[in-house]
């Protein structure tokens, strides 16, 4: 049965995933703006920690996400067509590049913490941590998702184009949280 | 894989290194670019990848206000 995405109650994903992704969007959004308005309090403060941040590091994490949100889209898409094999490759790739996300993140909380750079150090880095860490809450609940939809690809071939989509529309959801998240606090401070 | 969707990915990487690359130029006109550019980003990601051009007004027009409102809001609080 194809979906009429125009109907009001049937956005691509599913309303009850849209609802979520507007609530979560809300929520990162208010902290970010609450951390800029904190910013005006001490600008020194938050200029000298957000340049003891990896600007690369987070320019190369935002090109994962992107990267791996790009093979989401196509996989919906080539499932959307039938091509169930070129579907799951597509859904494994999206999987490596958000291990490869994962990855990175760790890496970094590594050197952050090595540098003795945790959550007190000052209350920039009690938002770098509580943001960032909370979205990568995010991320790795995805990627269970993803393992999941991908588990049920591979067994009976029971997944229907709405699961795919409904877990889909959760993965860029990550993306979108990064893009709010990424520029405020590793670039404009 | 679609011809869009690769048009949209390197559209999305230009714009992800030019953001890093001009945080590095410290004058107070680069936050308005940088802000803009993760907004153009977002509404990319949202109505291409999510496929939200395809979706009701309503989802569209929602999702093109909290992007403006959220980009207001910062450039507001940070100057």
């Amino acid at each position: 049965m194809q979906i009429d995405y125009k109907n009001l109650y049937y956005p691509p994903g599913g309303i009850l995933l849209w609802i979520i992704i507007f609530i979560e969007l809300i929520t990162f959004g208010i902290a970010l703006i609450a951390m800029v308005y904190v910013s005006k309090q001490e600008p020194a403060l938050f200029h000298e920690s957000r340049l003891q941040l990896n600007t690369t590091f987070g320019t190369i994490n935002t090109v994962f996400l992107l990267t791996s949100g790009f093979f989401m889209a196509n996989s919906v898409h080539e499932l959307k067509l039938n091509n169930l094999l070129k579907a799951k490759k597509y859904l494994m790739t999206t999987m490596l590049f958000g291990i490869f996300f994962l990855i990175l993140k760790s890496i970094e909380y590594y050197l952050k913490i090595d540098a003795g750079l945790g959550m007190d150090a000052n209350v920039f880095f009690t938002f770098y941590w509580m943001l960032t860490l909370f979205h990568l809450s995010h991320v790795i609940v995805g990627l269970i998702i993803l393992a999941i939809i991908l588990f049920g690809m591979r067994k009976e071939n029971n997944t229907s184009v709405e699961d795919v989509e409904a877990s889909a529309a959760f993965w860029h959801m990550c993306d979108l949280i990064w893009l709010l998240v990424f520029p405020v606090i590793y670039l404009i401070f | 894989m679609t011809r869009q969707n690769i048009f949209i990915w390197a559209l999305l990487m230009t714009l992800t290194v030019s953001a890093g690359l001009l945080s590095r130029v410290a004058t107070a006109y680069i936050i308005p670019i940088i802000i803009f550019l993760a907004a153009v980003k977002f509404i990319a990601v949202a109505f291409y990848f999510m496929e939200m051009k395809m979706a009701n007004s309503f989802w569209k027009i929602f999702l093109s206000i909290f992007i403006i409102a959220f980009s207001v809001a910062i450039l507001k609080f940070i100057y």
